[in-house]
């Protein structure tokens, strides 16, 4: 305790300025300073800041056991000109976007913006002045350390790919469009912590409206047509979403006569709220489902696969997509007990499974990858939507160890690609015996996302626990997670297909910014999940009880025990972990003699691996597909009505306002 | 605290015994059905020793992970039931299992294991649903997921969910491989797949896959027995009564295809659920 | 005798393999397998997969085609293993044996532990064959536990 006295001196405002201002900073020396190694050394200290700082909030947040806060003093500066400046420079960006490509769709969801952001300068005069305000409650601080660190990891690991895929392109080190490309990943990063740190509602819009832009930067860094095509959709959705959210700021201005997220909580909410205030949180809602790339607006997030790894991963495992998702964590306790948070999580709960249904059908691994990504956040909106202790408790534990998980396969995945230049898991089959480590990391990976003892499991039966209350929301969970077995199982049985005789196969090199990075993520699952009781305990009760904190009726203490939680979970480690070295470490189990497969006796070798004779002495090599049943799950057959019943629901969440 | 792990482990060292006099009654009763005397009652057992006595002979090391891991997750199933615990967890570590096993089957490049994997996949799909439900029935009755609270109900789960009777009966069929549901493998012999997600397992692989069935057997069961805890007599005739069920079923009926197990399980068993289901949202007493 | 010894001898299970028969043998072990006979009594399953069989059934003659797919199926049962050859032809060749393609009797292959003679052989020869070859399975056992002591 002594030892961390001095950091509960350091001002929240200071840790706000390096978290949000510092990887910006970097980016921009990063883009100014052309070399090589600068770039590879400024990039490095940027993580090392962020996660540094990172840590340094969690250690405070830790000792001090309060959510710190702090505001700018409001006469210092004309904030609200800063940040209505600000706002207005991004549209003006993003009009440029849409002349430049010619999108009408983005000018014009852009210009619906402007009028309402303009509407919302004209008339909120009468509010404070939106000087900067920190708030660091236990949610943000787990965003921050998922923002920075594995945001961090990422941006390392994009070094040595960006090199690679340069490579590929043909693009040398002067024409290289690095600078560029790590600048916005740094800003990236700055507003994403700047999004869940502030209190004020129109900078948390600010920042939100950044990471719109620099998700379509990265998202177009190919430059090819595909990449421009797929940019814009996601800008003039995420640009859709933003009207939703300036919307809620104004009519938050009008009947709460507030921004500050934390003053609007306390103020009158849930089944007291008025109508208005209840349709400003829908409309948030609704923000959050672009963000978030919730059915009907997933096919942003699908599209985001063109970009360079490096940006899938942060923008599915630790930014962007968890800034909505975020968002409606945060204003949970204001539409608790609510008819619209009811909807909320059948909304959530019904992307869940279709998206999960879809991902059957898939062989690009990215793809299975984006549609789990889509699939697990509609869980965690599901969640909120339910608003009970144990559901937000499974939220913030989805959070985190989807965070790990999916940052780990989507780099491995981006390594994989490198190294057999193809994204598909059919030729990924018996990747075993090529890439054995990469393949190793990524079945760990993938196991920690289906699972026990791993903790997205974990907090998916929590997640279940907390639905029976609502049995619509109940089955789509049960039936989700079912349908989630189907395409992990089916692509990492890709993955170990392997030729018998191939059993040693030499361990593949991996550059020092792959592995690290990878080896880190893949620790990080498993350590987590193993230590799912202290993290439970230090970090996602305190955050759902300060959360309850809020909801009337329910102050008195959060209890998150339940049979779930309650079941020896360090044993289930034990056992399993036995059973997995076991064979491996023990002789007497391994096998003495490898045979090939039975082929009725037919089998032989053949230049292309095993094979067999058929009629007429032909020898014939074994080639053998997997199944993904693309007559009744094919994206074509099911995309449309499953847009139209979500874009239903999400209308039927307004409708919720009106009625309740 | 103590007790409970003692139970569990007599539980775990029993299991094997009750398993393999049972799964011998199958092979006999089966055998009897078709007017055949079968082997003795002991048979699994000598099976069971052989194939570990056999040369381990194996196409890679992820198989011996594979089985190892499934016989582990059996085991732990069972302790889990036996301790009174969260059973909806335990469907999971059940789930685990049965997945690791089909993650051995796609280990070898053999088509197969492959193809009685991949339908192994599609089995899996179609009961883990008709299990989870009667896990949340038992919540709607109780406000609890753990096994032990079923035991502070007044009235049999039998009598408050009958369809699930007959679900876990379906359940245990398709578990079993047993025909009509026998597609990834069969209970018996061979078939069109010759041992299907097994074939590519031999020797002590298979011995392990053997006594993890006894354990699956025996887990599948005690499901049962809990839904007549009042009396556990009745409870395990009901169990033995439902084996008994699946045994005839497998010997009147032929194999039908993957997507019609399918089909049935998620139209017919999910409407049984769903409708016991509804009833007991409709009288139970759920804590609203 | 060990448990070992007694599991081994209570639960063969059997790999049957037409190497180029009349199909007449065959005919005789699927009657081994049917109510009269009743296999399964001895614990003994058809199980029809090498990785899981103890005993090689061969019926029929060797010829230049199946030679090579008796072999590799013989190579894929784990050990210990026993070969039984079911019928004349098995034995020798038979009615087949100056045949352009016929090699010979399956010990022109594998090593056989046991010759069941007939033409076709009576299922109570076959069952005899397989106890047989077991007892000749556990002695090879045995003496190779003791050459490895
Ligand atoms: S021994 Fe006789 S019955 Fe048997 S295969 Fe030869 S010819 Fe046919």
């Amino acid at each position: 305790m002594g030892l961390l006295e001095p950091l509960l001196k350091i001002s929240p405002l200071t840790l706000a300025a390096v978290l949000v201002f510092s990887p910006a900073l970097f980016g921009v020396v990063v883009f100014a300073v052309r070399t090589k190694w600068s770039r590879k050394g400024v990039v490095t200290v940027a993580g090392w800041v962020l996660t540094l700082a990172a840590i340094t909030v969690f250690a405070i947040a830790f000792v001090s056991r309060t959510a710190l806060s702090a505001t700018l003093p409001a006469k210092a500066a004309p904030w609200s000109m800063i940040v209505a400046g600000g706002d207005l420079a991004l549209l003006a960006a993003i009009l440029v976007i849409a002349v430049r490509f010619r999108s009408a769709m983005v000018f014009g969801v852009a210009l619906v913006q402007l009028a309402v952001v303009l509407y919302a300068e004209l008339t909120g005069g009468h509010a404070a002045e939106a000087a900067p305000s920190v708030f660091i409650d236990w949610l943000s601080v787990v965003m921050v350390m998922i923002v920075s660190v594995i945001g961090s990891i990422i941006a390392v690991y994009g070094l040595p790919y960006m090199k690679e895929h340069e490579r590929h392109l043909g693009i040398d080190e002067a024409g290289s469009h690095r600078p560029g490309f790590f600048l916005t990943m740094l800003v990236f990063l700055g507003a994403m912590n700047g999004l869940v740190i502030s209190d004020d509602l129109r900078w948390v819009f600010f920042f939100w409206e950044v990471t719109t832009l620099c998700s379509f930067l990265l998202i177009r860094h190919d430059g090819t047509d595909l990449a421009n095509t797929n940019a814009l959709r996601a800008l003039w959705m995420n640009t859709l979403g933003g009207v939703g959210f300036a919307v809620a700021i104004v009519l938050f201005g009008a009947h709460a006569h507030t921004y500050s997220v934390q003053a609007l909580l306390r103020s009158p909410m849930g089944a007291a709220a008025s109508l208005p205030i209840l349709a400003a949180l829908a409309c948030l809602m609704f923000a959050a489902f672009t963000k978030s790339a919730q059915m009907p607006f997933h096919s942003w997030l699908l599209g985001a696969m063109v970009a360079p790894t490096p940006v899938s991963a942060l923008l599915h495992s630790s930014t962007m997509v968890k800034a909505g998702v975020y968002l409606l964590m945060r204003f949970a306790p204001a539409f608790h007990g609510t008819q619209l948070s009811n909807v909320l999580a059948i909304a959530g709960g019904f992307t869940f499974v279709a998206t999960a249904f879809l991902a059957i059908g898939q062989t690009n691994a990215k793809k299975i990858l984006a549609y789990s990504t889509i699939s697990n956040l509609g869980l965690i909106i599901a969640c909120t939507g339910l608003n009970r202790p144990l559901a937000l408790a499974a939220a913030v534990m989805l959070l985190i160890f989807h965070a790990l998980s999916k940052g780990l396969l989507f780099m491995a995945c981006g390594v994989v690609e490198h190294g057999i230049h193809s994204r598909d898991i059919e030729d990924m089959q018996g990747l075993v015996n090529r890439m054995p480590l990469t393949t190793l990391i990524m079945v760990i990976g993938i196991l920690s996302m289906l699972l026990p003892p791993f903790g997205v499991l974990i907090a998916k039966l929590a997640a279940i626990e907390a639905s029976v209350h609502l049995p619509l929301a109940m089955g789509m969970l049960v039936i989700g997670s079912t349908l989630t077995v189907a395409f992990w199982t089916k692509w990492t049985g890709r993955l170990l297909a392997s030729e018998p005789g191939a059993v040693h196969p030499k361990i593949e090199h991996l550059h020092v910014m792959y592995f690290v990075p990878l080896v880190l993520l893949t620790v990080g699952a498993v350590a987590f999940s193993l230590a799912v009781f202290p993290l439970l305990t230090e970090l996602v009760e305190p955050a759902v009880t300060q959360y309850y904190a809020l909801v009337p009726g329910a102050a008195g203490g959060v209890d998150l025990s339940t049979d779930v939680l309650a079941v020896p979970w360090l044993l289930v480690f034990g056992v399993m972990a036995t059973a997995v070295l076991a064979p491996v470490l023990v002789a007497r189990t391994r096998p003495d003699e490898e045979v090939g497969a039975y082929m009725c006796g037919e089998q032989i070798e053949t230049p292309n691996g095993s094979g067999f004779i058929t009629v007429a002495e032909q020898s014939c090599s074994l080639s053998i597909r997997g199944h993904y049943f693309e007559r009744y799950v094919g994206e074509d057959r099911h995309t449309l009505w499953m847009s139209l019943v979500a874009a239903s629901l999400i209308a039927g969440m307004f409708g919720s306002v009106a009625v309740r | 605290m103590m007790a409970e792990y003692l139970t569990a482990l007599a539980a775990v060292l029993a299991a094997p015994f009750l398993g393999g006099i049972l799964m011998g009654l199958d092979r006999v009763v089966s055998a009897r059905l078709q007017s055949r005397q079968g082997p003795p009652l002991v048979q699994p057992f000598y099976d069971i020793l052989k194939l570990f006595a056999k040369r381990r002979m194996a196409a890679n090391t992820f198989q011996m992970i594979s089985v190892s891991v499934y016989l582990a997750s059996m085991v732990l199933s069972l302790a889990l039931l036996v301790m009174g615990q969260d059973l909806l967890v335990l469907l999971f570590i059940l789930a685990l299992g049965n997945i690791m096993l089909i993650l051995g089957g796609f280990s070898v490049k053999s088509p197969y294991s492959q193809l009685g994997s991949q339908r192994e996949v599609i089995v899996l799909l179609a009961y883990e649903p008709l299990l989870v439900c009667m896990v949340v029935g038992t919540y709607i009755l109780t406000g609890s997921f753990s096994a032990a609270s079923v035991f502070g109900l007044e009235r049999p789960l039998a009598l408050s969910m009958p369809a699930f009777v007959i679900t876990q009966t379906l359940v245990m069929a398709m578990k079993l491989h047993k025909s009509p549901f026998d597609v990834s493998a069969s209970h018996h012999a061979h078939q069109e797949l010759v041992r299907g997600i097994y074939t590519e397992f031999s020797g002590p692989q298979m011995a392990v896959i053997e006594l993890a069935h006894l354990y699956e057997l025996v887990l599948l069961l005690g499901f049962i027995v809990l839904f007549w805890h009042t009396n556990l007599v009745v409870g395990i005739v009901l169990a033995l009564a439902c084996h008994a069920a699946v045994i005839v079923l497998d010997n009147v009926s032929a194999r039908m295809t993957t997507r019609w197990m399918f089909g049935f399980t998620w139209s017919v068993g999910l409407a049984l659920a769903a409708a016991n289901l509804a009833a007991l949202y409709a009288t139970g007493p759920l804590p609203r | 005798m060990g448990l070992i010894d007694i599991a081994r001898s209570k639960s063969p299970w059997i790999l049957h393999f037409d190497a180029g028969a009349c199909n007449g043998c065959d005919i005789e072990i699927l009657a081994c397998l049917t109510p009269v006979y009743d296999v399964e009594r001895f614990g003994i399953i058809n199980i029809g997969n090498p990785k899981h069989a103890d005993v090689l059934l061969v019926t029929g003659t060797v010829n230049k085609r199946s030679a090579r797919v008796l072999r590799n199926l013989y190579d894929q049962m784990p050990d210990p293993k026993a070969v039984v050859a079911i019928g004349a032809c098995a034995l020798s060749g038979g009615v087949f044996h100056e045949c352009y393609n016929v090699l010979g009797g399956v010990d022109s292959v594998l090593p056989v532990d046991v010759y069941v003679p007939g033409c076709a052989p009576k299922p109570e020869a076959i069952i005899e064959g397989v106890v047989m070859a077991l007892g000749k399975m556990q002695e090879r056992e045995h003496a190779r536990k003791r050459g490895a002591a």
